[in-house]
């Protein structure tokens, strides 16, 4: 055994001692960094040399202490948890949010909402039979613009909300591709880094939150390769896999008339559809998908369309059983344009009170059987009162369903990050006696050094003198 | 299993469960300020369900009360023209009665007999034209000037159901009162009637004869006074039974629709009270740290 040997053994305990201080520096400083994951030194203790001399001494102390390399405390497995929860909840977000901005327009059960629009008309109808004048049918007609009005406005603003979300769909989608580049990217410097023995922690971290990021957007799952490269996939197909990525296309119908459901393709085939089942994206087009598939808004534009039509037809199909006051029949009193969206094609034929077919024929010219029987209309189970009550009661409980789901989602989430944070995430306490127990270690080494020192120096200085 | 703490987990924990509270306060505060229980049909389908229908049926109460209103203005103003013609029609008869004693009548009395019951003849023609915002009351659902010709006291009323008024979803009642049967038509009415009688004095004829038609007139016009007396009540009825109706279903609103302030008050404390610890809690744990307690 040498007698450096305690001196070489001092200087490893000093530079063990010192990257463990400066790793936890490296923790405090990065405490509040997004996605940062706390990180370790790892040493191990360095074995005695082998003796292979020719008079071994029965003596072998350990050569000191080695640093092996900065580990990353961070868990594929959280990782992954929360990848998938922020694709469900990020799902359910989508959907809640634009269902609870079409309830927002129904404004519904107030006196500003259809259902209150429709029982003012009504009752424009019973004056009209109490008082058949000009007043009373100037009254009626005004109502029925009016209520044509709401029906043109409330679904002109659905279909507004349709195209938003169709113009955020393709938004989401440029993201998600310029993110899978990035995620591509730092896969190929993360094997760099790795297959040269190089820390790759921080890129890793940056890494994980981009994942976090095409997870909440498209619902990506991901895997992290033997070569430390992580593979995401989305509908089973591999949007990046080491340092390549590949990109979506959103494509279907650009307005809500139009039908059909927004389809997401790979850029480079698209022929195969992606079917997206996760994610803001995932929601965002189960949102907008046709009523008959569940879309939110395409029901809530089809119930504007059915209460147009159901409005229509209930009050042309009485008022063509009347007469005018000058003994005309009765035409319709709404025009229904023969194309584009029903509740955009409503038109009021009369135009005064001449024109209205109050009275059933025979009866004298102030007879207002049809008016009454028009404003009766109000309790008709198959009139549009109806067909809106029903459907504002089911969209409802589908809107309340939607947000209870995306309030699970959103907790589900909520354990996932937590969990994940609770094992990633620098704690300042935890780092300060960190830190102090490396300063007490680098003071003991400091201390060895010393000691060893000390004998040297009576080995070298002090011996042999003895008579000088 | 306790996870392990730290003080960003922390930091999350405590600005989540910050948001929940003031979320809470914000639905309660929403709450105290607009008296709804609830915002969004979303937040409570089945009271949205029963809201939407509570107001379909308020609208059309408040519709009734008015068809009540103006129906009650039809049958009082027929009641009144018949009343008014029944005690015309008896002081004709009575002048007719004094005009059948011929022998005691001078031909000056029997002139002035005549010319009275000119006179009631005509007012009773007025009543007949009695009209209401503009209608004839006996003309049924026709759109004549006046019930009765002047001239030729011909009908100018049209047949039918007469003018109705709805009073509930399935019952319309009639307001009006066919002037024809009450009143007679054309050379058969009992303006001419009257006319006739009158002619017959001025002719020394004996009149004691018609006093049976002019009782078959008056049964009639007394007939149709008192059907329009049972539609009066009718509409009474079913005016009281509009406004309890409607006093139930404001209640029913108000129960469904509409908050107890009370208990929003004292949830609103509570929540209050509860976000005040929350802060207090909050702004205890994130301050502690291990470095205050190291030299």
């Amino acid at each position: 055994m040498s007698s450096f040997a305690g001196l070489r053994l001092a200087q490893s305990a000093l530079s063990a001692a010192r990257a463990g201080m400066t790793v936890t520096g490296q923790n405090i400083a990065n405490q509040t960094t997004p996605g940062y994951t706390r990180q370790r030194v790892d040493q191990t203790s360095i074995v005695a040399p082998g003796q292979t001399g020719l008079w071994p001494s029965g003596l072998a102390v350990g050569g000191g202490v080695g640093v092996t390399g900065i580990a990353r405390l961070g868990d594929d497995i959280l990782d992954a948890r929360v990848r998938d929860a922020l694709a469900t909840s990020g799902f359910w977000v989508a959907r809640a949010t634009a269902a609870s901005q079409a309830e927002d327009v129904l404004a519904e059960p107030t006196k500003d909402g259809l259902a209150a629009n429709l029982d003012r008309f009504w009752a424009g109808w019973s004056d009209l039979a109490n008082t058949p004048d000009t007043a009373a049918a100037q009254v009626v007609l005004t109502n029925a613009g009016v209520l044509i009005g709401q029906i043109a406005a409330g679904y002109g603003t659905i279909s507004a909300q349709w195209r938003d979300l169709r113009g955020q769909v393709d938004s989401q989608i440029a993201d998600v591709n310029a993110v899978a580049g990035q995620v591509a990217a730092l896969n190929g410097q993360i094997r760099e880094a790795l297959s040269s023995g190089r820390n790759a922690n921080e890129l890793m971290d940056q890494r994980t939150v981009l994942a976090q990021q095409l997870s909440t957007a498209v619902g990506a799952t991901g895997v992290v390769e033997a070569d430390g490269t992580l593979t995401l996939r989305v509908d089973g197909n591999a949007l990046v896999s080491g340092d390549s990525s590949r990109s979506l296309m959103a494509s279907g119908p650009r307005d809500v008339a139009d039908g059909g459901r927004v389809g997401i393709a790979w850029a480079d085939r698209p022929d195969v559809p992606v079917t997206v089942t996760g994610g803001l994206v995932g929601g965002t087009i189960s949102a907008l998908a046709p009523a008959a598939d569940g879309g939110t808004l395409a029901g809530v534009a089809g119930a504007y369309n059915r209460t147009a039509t159901a409005l229509a037809s209930a009050v042309n199909d009485v008022h063509r059983t009347g007469v005018t006051a000058g003994g005309a029949p009765g035409g319709d009193f709404f025009a229904l344009a023969a194309t584009g969206p029903a509740a955009l094609g409503l038109r009021v034929v009369p135009v005064g009170l001449a024109d209205l077919a109050l009275a059933a024929p025979g009866a004298g010219a102030k007879d207002t059987t049809i008016a009454d029987r028009i404003g009766a209309l109000a309790t008709s189970a198959t009139g549009p009162s109806a067909t809106w009550s029903s459907f504002v009661t089911g969209f409802a409980v589908s809107v309340a369903g939607d947000l209870q789901r995306a309030d699970i989602a959103d907790m589900g989430a909520v354990a996932a990050v937590t969990a994940q944070q609770s094992n990633a995430s620098v704690d300042g306490d935890e780092e300060t006696i960190n830190l102090l127990t490396y300063q007490t270690a680098y003071q003991a080494a400091a201390r060895v050094l010393t000691a060893v020192d000390e004998a040297l120096d009576i080995l070298i200085n002090r011996t042999g003198l003895v008579g000088r | 299993m306790i996870g392990r703490i730290t003080s960003s987990t922390m930091t999350q924990q405590s600005l989540r469960t910050l948001q929940t509270n003031l979320a809470d306060r914000d639905r309660l505060q929403n709450q105290a300020a607009s008296q709804r229980a609830f915002r969004t049909p979303s937040e409570d389908p089945a009271a949205a369900a029963t809201t939407l229908g509570v107001h379909g049926d308020q609208s059309r109460v408040a519709q009734y009360s008015r068809n009540l209103s103006d129906g009650m203005a039809w049958v009082t103003t027929v009641d009144t023209a018949l009343g008014a013609s029944v005690d015309l029609l008896n002081r004709a008869r009575d002048l007719t009665a004094q005009g059948a004693n011929s022998g005691a009548l001078s031909p000056a009395a029997r002139e002035s007999i005549a010319q009275e019951l000119e006179s009631i003849s005509a007012e009773l023609l007025a009543k007949a034209n009695t009209t209401v915002l503009g209608r004839s009351v006996f003309a049924g659902t026709s759109d004549a000037g006046a019930a009765f010709d002047p001239g030729t006291f011909t009908f100018n009323g049209s047949p039918g159901d007469g003018v109705r008024r709805r009073i509930s979803d399935n019952e319309t009642v009639r307001v009006d009162a066919d002037g024809a049967q009450a009143f007679g038509e054309g050379a058969d009415s009992v303006f001419a009637m009257l006319g006739d009688i009158a002619a017959e004095l001025r002719g020394g004829a004996e009149v004691g004869a018609r006093l049976a038609d002019i009782d078959a007139r008056l049964s009639g016009l007394v007939a149709a006074r008192g059907a329009t007396g049972a539609r009066q009540v009718q509409l009474e009825r079913a005016a009281s039974q509009n406004l309890s109706t409607s006093i139930d279903l404001e209640a029913r609103r108000a129960e469904v629709e509409n908050v107890d302030s009370l208990e929003v008050l004292v949830r609103l404390q509570s929540a209050e009270l509860v976000f005040q610890s929350a802060l207090q809690v909050t702004a205890r744990s994130l301050q502690t740290n291990l470095l205050e307690f190291l030299r």
